[in-house]
């Protein structure tokens, strides 16, 4: 174990005999009766279930303690919907957070284990894709830490997102069947199975009073089993829960059918019910036009809701309360049915006035906005909405008949905005149903995640909703845990840190602005060096191991880390590395430092133009790093697998962070700020957060580079982006479209990218590269040339580090709870008075 | 299956006699109840036993109360697990029923 992990683990208490032998015991007990084992025999991941069997332990305790507090205080209760909740490994955090990671670790040793090889047995629970996901996971983290009474509600997926094997440069997906092994961190709870009908019709009569009275008929039912995991906040007393609901058949199977001697038609109902949670879609955008994606985001709004109002009903009185005591906050618009879900329960089942109900489901519901590509936003075609949920349909359509209304009473005449605004898309057969727009009807707040994407929000993706409430529209930039990406992630700069500055910063980020007048002090940077090519040289050997590639620690490690996407642009990273290899082996022209280019990023299944990318990475690598005059020079790695916990490895020893993205594409993004958290300079667009981090690192301390959005707006309404002209007038941009043509990089595979010049030379490029392709060399040539005067490197990436305070999603999270939720002052959360 | 009857006066209560009504003995259930609603006027429907329903179930209720509105008669519930009326609730069937809470409760009602 490093001597200096200790400094930052003050929390813990004495690592005395007593407390060591006492966990070593509860590890023994666990590798017997719960694991069923000898000791002699448990293999090491067994040994790393019985090692969070027993953390399980500790976390149940301060989970039912926190559960009574709850009770007795009855506070208002934060529910965060979220289709994907991408965890990764969680006993580390759990370690970290509790204060008894140096226990165990002594625990483990007096067994003669490893902790770090324990740690890494665990499965990362890869329940999401990317941003989106992860973001999720963060702010469960700052919700336990910050003590806020908030539940998170997701899927228990049987297959998380798909593992990524590579084969000949070309990407394989394979299963991830996270659950097959088990896993100690989830709490079944069938106790508390919930009935959730789908399909069916509406039979249109009267109830015993003559009263219209749309009954539910023909359904068929699912079974939502929850899963309780548990959630730990840093050195808090509060663990809370992420509930995951799993679907299984109403019966274990139709006895009739089995008894008549068909016992597959016998189980087929089971298994198409159990099919809902079986898999997360592998797309980091929107999925069309799915049966099972719909049946699969009902099922988790109306367990969800479920639960929340049964939780209600235990608590608290009638439901002019509900809103007072519940917030739901809805991660984009999967999980936006609750809006028609809310109204159902209490019209259908409550029998509140549809006035009343309304008033309760737009104070309780807020909607955070996660994509401005009009094509992004989710729809659902009516036949298929009225198929598997009839009576939300007839909801939704009252409420924007009501809408509606309002809009022509607003806008007299004005028909255009009554069909812009309509929940229901009627422009081309079949008709949609908008779910953005009904989740911003049926919302009090509706936030975008960063500030240039809030602004986008208002004026590009919905004006006339903003229009119409703009009091409902504000920002809630995105944020990440500074405990899981640096604690956790970079303990050396973590301890670093803490040595120079304290400990305030684990809990208040700001507190790394005490690291800025240490930027320029000679000692603290060769430490800060020290840490970061330690972090290299831990990368160095898992991209030997993984990419069969050796690659120098002292290159500068330029790392461009995320989902494959056209708009995130690694073609653009590609064209700059071959620029650099064709100046350097044709025109002779040294590069300004050496580098190695790091790639990791998964492409969804059927997304061709990403796929073609990773495979192009790849034949780019291959060339470069096998041709000896580029040796010392350049090298092209292509991480496989790429996933929180291979996160947690690449980002501490980033030097560069590449958020390239065309402007006005990227919501927010979280990378750029685990990359800046951890000392890599960001060269990037300004897009997202990137601006953000521009403006508190100051401008001296990044590469900006490319076109604004507002420039990029110009050139799109003018039609005037002619991508030839670049292509004609600069030779460096004819050179490297040209090598895509010319089979330099597909020798076995004639006109493989034949596709790119093609791509890129369209006047309707979407992502212009060509206009964005000298600005970003030159941009890559000054981080190049700084890169080799160290102190000033490491002063630039020591000044990042201490300018991201305002990126802890505690930050972001306390500003949801102030400003959208009305939570204040939980005891011992000065973030959220 | 067999639906256990108790005649009071003019009033036939029946208890559904199985845990779950649902697509696989929802068509028994409607045969053997055929004889009491014809017999019969007022019924009341005693659910204590059930503890699940699904839309074949409900459907086959709601069968009976046609049937019986059909000829100026009713239908009462009674004796509900909270899981079978959060059913009834949610599709709204609870409205076009009338449910008590206890066998006797329905029959008070029926009576008065």
């Amino acid at each position: 174990m490093p001597s200096n992990t200790k400094r930052v683990e003050k929390v813990e208490k004495p690592a005395t005999a007593d407390l060591i032998s006492s966990i070593q015991e509860s590890i023994r007990r666990h590798a017997r009766y719960s694991l069923g084992k000898l000791w002699n025999d448990l293999s090491r991941r067994e040994l790393f279930n019985a090692v969070a069997l027993s953390v399980r332990d500790r976390l149940v305790d301060q989970m039912l303690e926190t559960e009574e507090r709850y009770r007795k205080d009855a506070p208002k209760r934060i529910n965060y919907l979220s289709i994907e909740f991408l965890i990764g490994q969680s006993l580390g955090n759990h370690l970290h957070n509790l204060g008894i990671r140096d226990l165990y670790r002594q625990a483990l040793s007096n067994f003669g284990a490893d902790l770090e090889a324990v740690e890494e047995c665990e499965e990362d629970a890869a329940l999401g894709n990317g941003g989106l996901g992860r973001l999720a996971a963060c702010f469960l983290d700052s919700f336990a830490t910050l003590g806020i009474p908030a539940c998170g509600y997701g899927i228990n997926y049987e297959y998380g997102l798909f593992k990524q094997e590579i084969d000949d440069g070309y990407q394989i997906e394979k299963a991830d069947n996270w659950l097959a092994q088990s896993t100690p961190w989830e709490i079944p709870r069938p106790d508390e199975a919930c009935l959730v009908p789908v399909y069916g019709r509406i039979e249109h009569g009267v109830d015993r009073k003559g009263v219209y009275n749309p009954m539910w008929m023909d359904w068929k039912v699912l079974i939502g089993i929850p899963h309780d995991m548990l959630i730990s906040g840093y050195g808090s007393r509060t663990v809370s829960l992420l509930r995951l609901y799993a679907a299984r058949s109403s019966r274990d199977f139709d006895m009739q059918i089995f008894n008549d001697g068909d016992y597959f038609k016998a189980v087929e109902q089971k298994i198409a019910s159990e099919t809902i949670s079986k898999l997360l879609y592998p797309s980091d955008a929107i999925v069309v036009g799915k049966e099972l994606r719909l049946v699969q985001e009902y099922f988790l709004v109306a367990c969800a809701m479920r639960d929340i109002v049964r939780r209600f009903e235990q608590d608290h009185g009638g439901f002019q309360d509900f809103s007072a005591k519940v917030a739901l906050q809805l991660n984009d618009t999967h999980p936006a049915l609750a809006v028609a879900e809310l109204m159902r329960i209490l019209v259908d089942e409550k029998e509140l006035e549809w006035e009343e109900a309304w008033t309760i489901t737009q104070a309780t519901l807020g909607y955070t906005n996660h994509t401005l590509a009009p094509e992004a936003l989710e729809k659902w075609p009516v036949p298929l909405f009225e198929s598997v949920l009839p009576r939300h349909l007839q909801i939704i359509y009252e409420i924007n008949r009501r809408l509606l209304d309002r809009v022509s009473v607003t806008y007299p005449g004005d028909v255009e905005r009554i069909r812009r605004m309509s929940i229901i898309e009627e422009s081309a057969p079949p008709k949609q149903v908008r779910m953005a727009s009904l989740a911003m009807v049926g919302s009090h707040s509706i936030n975008g995640v960063s500030g240039i994407h809030t602004e986008l929000v208002k004026t590009s993706l919905a004006p006339d909703f903003f229009q119409l409430f703009p009091e409902r529209f504000n920002n809630k930039t995105n944020g990440i845990t500074q405990r899981q990406w640096l604690l956790k992630a970079n303990p050396g700069l973590a301890n670093l840190i803490s040595s120079t500055i304290g400990e305030r910063w684990l809990t208040d980020l700001y507190g790394l602005r005490d690291l800025e007048s240490h930027a320029a002090n000679a000692g603290f940077q060769a430490e800060f060096h020290k840490v970061k090519r330690s972090n290299k040289e831990k990368l160095a050997r898992i991209i030997r191991d993984t990419a069969r590639l050796k690659v120098d620690p002292d290159s500068l490690f330029d790392v461009q880390v995320k989902r494959i996407h056209a708009y995130k642009r690694q073609l653009l990273n590609v064209m700059h590395i071959i620029d650099e290899y064709l100046s350097l082996v044709e025109d002779g022209r040294q590069p300004t430092v050496p580098r190695t280019y790091i790639f990791a990023g998964k492409a969804a299944p059927g997304y061709w133009f990403a796929k073609q990318i990773i495979k192009l990475i790849h034949n780019v690598g291959r060339v470069i790093n096998n041709d000896s005059r580029a040796s010392q020079w350049i090298k092209v790695a292509f991480v496989p697998d790429y996933r929180v916990s291979l996160a947690e490895k690449i980002i501490p020893a980033a030097d560069l962070s590449e958020q390239i993205s065309t402007a006005g594409t990227e919501a927010s993004g979280t990378g750029n700020m685990k990359l800046a958290l951890n000392g890599a300079v960001t060269i990037g667009t300004l897009d997202g957060a990137n601006i953000e981090i521009l403006e508190e690192v100051g401008e001296d301390n990044l590469f900006i580079c490319g076109l604004k959005v507002a420039e990029i707006r110009v050139m799109r309404e003018q039609k005037s982006y002619r991508p030839g002209e670049y292509y004609a007038r600069n030779p460096h941009v004819k050179r490297v479209v040209d090598s895509f043509s010319s089979n330099l990089f597909c020798p076995h595979e004639p006109d493989l990218f034949a596709w790119i010049p093609a791509s890129v030379l369209d006047a309707n490029d979407e992502h212009f590269h060509l206009a964005d392709f000298t600005p970003y060399v030159e941009a890559q040539e000054k981080a190049g040339n700084t890169f080799r005067d160290r102190g000033r490197w490491v002063r630039m990436a020591i000044l990042n580090v201490a300018g991201m305070g305002k990126f802890s999603s505690d930050r972001t999270v306390a500003e949801y709870a102030r400003e959208i939720w009305g939570v204040r002052g939980v005891k011992g959360s000065t973030l959220l008075d | 299956m067999e639906i256990a009857v108790d005649q009071i006066g003019s009033i036939a209560v029946a208890t559904v006699p199985v845990d779950e009504l649902d697509a696989s003995n929802a068509g028994e259930f409607k045969r053997d109840i055929a004889p009491v609603l014809q017999a019969n006027t007022r019924l009341v429907l005693d659910l204590s036993r059930l503890r699940f329903v699904d839309s074949s179930g409900l459907g086959a209720m709601v069968s009976c109360l046609r049937q019986l509105s059909a000829k100026s008669g009713d239908l009462k519930l009674c004796g509900m697990s909270k899981q079978v009326r959060g059913l009834f609730e949610l599709v709204r069937m609870h409205r076009i029923f009338d449910i008590y809470g206890t066998k006797e409760e329905a029959i008070h009602a029926f009576e008065h």
